[in-house]
């Protein structure tokens, strides 16, 4: 099997997520955080180191500003609703995924806050950025940007749009679900106030856990109230961090991957697996190009300006049959629109959807070889 | 008589304060509160055996939040 959807979800999770995925449900069947005995506290310290490593990769201080998500989704969910309030404006890119644009279109509904696209143009951000600087008046409060497109692989400026943003006091959330684990992030030098992560991509961890990393956490009112182990007479959420956002038991073998998942690509090397993964998109990219029939929507991917996802469509196919026609022979990959109806309609897309690939580290050269031998065939009518 | 203990907000604060008092060479150990009235409910709490002051010292100048000290009868 050949498995190019890891941009949906990263496959096969390396061996280490597995044994310590194993080991936490036998060995941490403690509750963390919640009760005195040893094997309570054994689990709340595998909490905790997760917590540290993810705030020493994303260097934010305190590991007490690591919030446990169930993924990205949940992790901005958690922003934009403990942050936003009535008429405030909002600047999001031209690129986000329905994990913004959904929460947003409800918060339009209900307190009305208003919203402003900024185009993103590849290859151009001073372009970029200008049309983010465009976008912003008076009430704005909040700029979200994803950090790379789920769809085109389009790397956004985040580190100037900060710098941008933080000139007239309004703060950023990005949305780092398919960079986490694959670029360097740097909370402090980029000046991000709301970095969102999932587990299950970049860090190879199990579905179903992600982060919400800030140093703002105190000041969001939280998505969900509920038993925290502590401070348990007071009616109201804890204020301190990371209990004031966090709510019943943890996914205690989720955040046990995650760090295993996290181990994996430091040992890795999260440059190495970058490379990686850019040099089999170019060689996926100069072989569609030799395809007849084949349309691409974004330039040759730049690693300064791309991550690894690439997306196309072949004429006379729609995305749907030519993913179903590559899975017959066995190759993964996903097609549509990809819960980013922006990002399609900003290709031109949003009618006919695309073919998305995007490869792992477990991805080889003879694996996107086999890809394109297949998809030639598709091509050709011949399968 | 009780056990000299730093009461602290959640199990996160709990083990980031081990983890300080650990680099300045106190020794602690995490319990949980054991009169939880005394701490507005539920939490946990450092057992410092030897140091307390000096403990408390050194995580308040670290920003840890401290919800009380109980030096279990220990004056220093």
């Amino acid at each position: 099997m050949i498995y190019l959807d890891n941009a949906a979800t990263t496959y096969p999770k390396p061996k280490q997520v597995i044994n310590t995925v194993a080991t936490a449900i036998s060995k941490y069947g403690g509750n963390p955080g919640r009760s005195g005995h040893s094997m309570s506290i054994q689990s709340a310290m595998q909490v905790y180191e997760t917590r540290q490593a993810i705030s020493n990769m994303f260097n934010i201080d305190g590991p007490e500003n690591v919030v446990f998500t169930q993924n990205c989704t949940h992790a901005i969910n958690t922003v934009l609703k403990g942050y936003l309030k009535a008429n405030d404006h909002v600047v999001i890119s031209c690129l986000e995924h329905n994990a913004v644009l959904r929460p947003l279109h409800s918060l339009k509904e209900k307190i009305d806050i208003t919203i402003t696209k900024a185009n993103v143009y590849p290859m151009d951000n001073d372009r970029t950025l200008d049309s983010f600087r465009q976008a912003i008046n008076s009430k704005t409060r909040l700029i979200v940007c994803i950090h790379g497109s789920n769809v085109w692989g389009i790397k956004l400026p985040i580190e100037r749009i900060c710098a941008l943003a933080h000139q007239y006091g309004i703060k950023v959330l990005v949305d780092a679900a398919q960079t986490g684990g694959l670029c360097n992030i740097d909370i402090q030098d980029s000046g991000i106030d709301f970095l969102c992560i999932a587990g299950h991509k970049g860090f190879y961890a199990p579905m179903g856990i992600g982060a919400l990393i800030t140093k703002y956490g105190e000041n969001l009112q939280p998505l969900i109230e509920g038993g925290t182990g502590t401070n348990s007479i007071s009616p109201k959420q804890p204020e301190l961090m990371p209990e004031r956002l966090e709510f019943g038991t943890q996914n205690m073998l989720g955040i046990c991957g995650f760090k295993a998942g996290i181990d994996f690509t430091q040992k890795k090397g999260i440059n190495n697996i970058f490379k990686h993964e850019m040099t089999l998109i170019d060689i996926i990219y100069e072989q569609l190009l030799k395809i007849k029939g084949i349309k691409i929507y974004t330039p040759k991917p730049d690693p300064m300006y791309f991550v690894p996802v690439l997306s196309f469509n072949l004429s006379n196919f729609s995305s749907e049959e030519v993913a179903l026609k590559l899975d017959k022979n066995n190759i993964k990959v996903r097609a549509g629109l990809h819960c980013a109806p922006l990002a399609h309609e900003f290709a031109g897309t949003l009618s006919t959807g695309a073919v998305r690939i995007c490869p792992s580290v477990f991805t080889s050269q003879k694996d996107i070889e086999y890809f394109i031998f297949i998809l030639k065939k598709i091509a050709g009518n011949l399968i | 008589m009780g056990k000299p203990l730093i009461m602290l907000n959640s199990i996160t604060y709990a083990i980031k304060a081990k983890d300080i008092l650990f680099r300045n060479g106190i020794a602690s150990y995490i319990e949980r509160t054991p009169h939880p009235e005394r701490a507005m409910g539920c939490g946990y709490s450092l057992y410092v055996p030897d140091r307390i002051l000096e403990a408390q010292s050194v995580l308040t100048a670290a920003g840890i939040k401290i919800i009380k000290t109980d030096l279990g009868g220990k004056s220093k």
